[in-house]
């Protein structure tokens, strides 16, 4: 694999010979206050943190309907962000031609929500500071499926001893690696982050599942935190499946439900199953919910299940259709009954 | 109270209305029979199911949910049936992730074949309706 040597100082060059152009910006994270959020850079670029220890959002959120063609991006986020950006260009909801989207190896974060504040953004010293005391990660980061920054058009990869080297995968990924000063060189030694590892398939009953949901108030802000669930008019903002008013007593006197809020299993099964192809188990859910409740558990188990049925990942590949779009003709022949 | 009393099991049945639906109507100018608890509604072509429906038709009280098509390429619209197969694949896969095998049936059964759609809705009522009921026998 051939990629170029890079260190802070000559990302940053390079960043700031990109963003100095007109409707030119990156899109990557920076210190904010005590704690490191996501961050636009428009005219220049000072302290970028290539690594953030701390996820609040998935970055992907910010970009849904990017049509614009006279803005040029260059994204540098995590594998999980990336891939969702992956996914919504799939289902066309971003224009992906004047976008430049570079994963960086992700050494695992802890939650916004409980973190401790002025974290380093080194990713070394992340992974020391996460393996002393467990480092509080997060479930989603625990069991991820890819951290390894093999998506997109350019991928930032760590060296065993710390050092970082970039490498394109696509046309788009050569263009921004022209920015930098350094040689294409074979790279032959090894990253630190490895393949993850496999993990079983995921098996549930509904009574666990209706005793974790039972203390979901129906915010729906998992549903407005998720990078993948885009539908404009989403099937739960009118009145068919959580109904109001009448049509609520109605539905109570004919089904006999007693607990409320009422929909609460209709709710997560249906935005389980629309979101199972194209989910990255990235946990923005479960990071939104005020009643942590361990979504991401049953939508990342299910995603994958369902994932594995038709071989297929999210965000692998743009070139990849998603499975519920497409079919063979000789295929699943038990399904039948 | 209710525990000498067989207790129905209620089905809600997506049926296609060019192959399943023409079906039943054939099986009713046959005067065959079928549990009366199966209640069949005719959508335009079977890939018009939305999984989201049959979660809901479960969630609300259906002890059972099938949905039936043609047979595969034999689409009125060439190919639905096809994506029909993939999404029910994965939804079963779901609901077998949940320990509820059984509660969803995917069908083929062309307009010509009443008899076959009797079979095939008797035996599924007569499982859930065992199912339903076990235990609550002697």
């Amino acid at each position: 694999m051939q990629g170029k040597k890079i260190d802070k100082e000559k990302l940053r060059v390079a960043l700031n010979r990109f963003v100095e152009k007109q409707n030119q910006i990156v899109y990557g994270y920076g210190k904010n206050g005590i704690f490191i959020t996501h961050k636009i850079y428009t005219d220049h670029v000072e302290d970028l943190s290539l690594f953030n220890p701390y996820f609040g959002i998935n970055g992907a959120t910010f970009f849904y309907r990017v049509f614009s063609k006279d803005i040029k991006v260059v994204m540098l986020l995590r594998p999980c962000e990336i891939r969702a950006m992956i996914e919504l260009v799939k289902l066309n909801q971003i224009e992906p031609e004047t976008i430049t989207m570079i994963s960086t190896d992700c050494p695992g974060t802890v939650s916004l929500k409980k973190a401790k504040a002025d974290l380093p953004d080194d990713f070394l010293e992340i992974q020391k500071a996460a393996e002393k005391d467990d480092g509080g990660l997060r479930w989603a980061c625990k069991f991820c499926r890819e951290k390894r920054g093999v998506f997109g058009d350019a991928g930032i990869r760590v060296q065993e001893d710390g050092g970082m080297w970039i490498f394109p995968y696509t046309d788009k990924g050569s263009d921004f690696l022209n920015l930098i000063d350094e040689e294409l060189v074979e790279y032959t030694g090894k990253f630190v982050i490895l393949e993850s590892m496999k993990t079983e398939p995921f098996v549930t009953d509904m009574d666990t599942f209706h005793k974790d949901f039972s203390k979901c108030i129906l915010c729906k802000n998992c549903r407005d935190m998720c990078p993948v669930c885009y539908c404009v008019d989403c099937l739960f903002n009118g009145d068919e499946y959580l109904p109001k008013g009448d049509a609520f007593i109605n539905k109570m006197l004919r089904t006999g439900t007693e607990n409320l809020p009422y929909g609460k299993e209709i709710f997560h099964m249906i935005r389980m199953y629309h979101v199972s192809q194209t989910c990255v188990g990235c946990g923005a859910c479960e990071e939104a919910c005020p009643q942590d409740i361990p979504i991401t558990k049953y939508f990342k188990g299910i995603s994958e299940r369902l994932q594995n049925l038709f071989s297929y990942m999210s965000g692998r590949d743009v070139k990849e259709t998603i499975p519920y779009l497409t079919f063979k003709e000789d295929e699943l022949k038990d399904t039948e009954d | 109270m209710s525990d000498k009393t067989e207790r129905e099991p209620e089905i809600v049945g997506f049926a296609c209305s060019y192959c399943t639906f023409k079906a039943s109507e054939m099986a009713g100018s046959l005067r065959m029979k079928y549990p009366e608890k199966v209640r069949v509604i005719q959508v335009p072509c079977s890939s018009r199911v939305d999984p989201a429906f049959v979660i809901k038709a479960i969630f609300e009280g259906a002890d059972g949910v099938f949905v039936s098509g043609c047979h595969p390429g034999d689409c009125h619209f060439i190919k639905g049936n096809y994506y029909t197969r993939r999404k029910m694949a994965a939804l079963k896969e779901m609901f077998k992730a949940f320990s509820m095998d059984g509660k969803v049936k995917l069908f083929w059964i062309s307009a010509a074949e009443a008899r076959r759609f009797i079979e095939k809705i008797t035996n599924m009522y007569n499982e859930l309706r065992e199912e339903k009921n076990a235990g609550k026998k002697n």
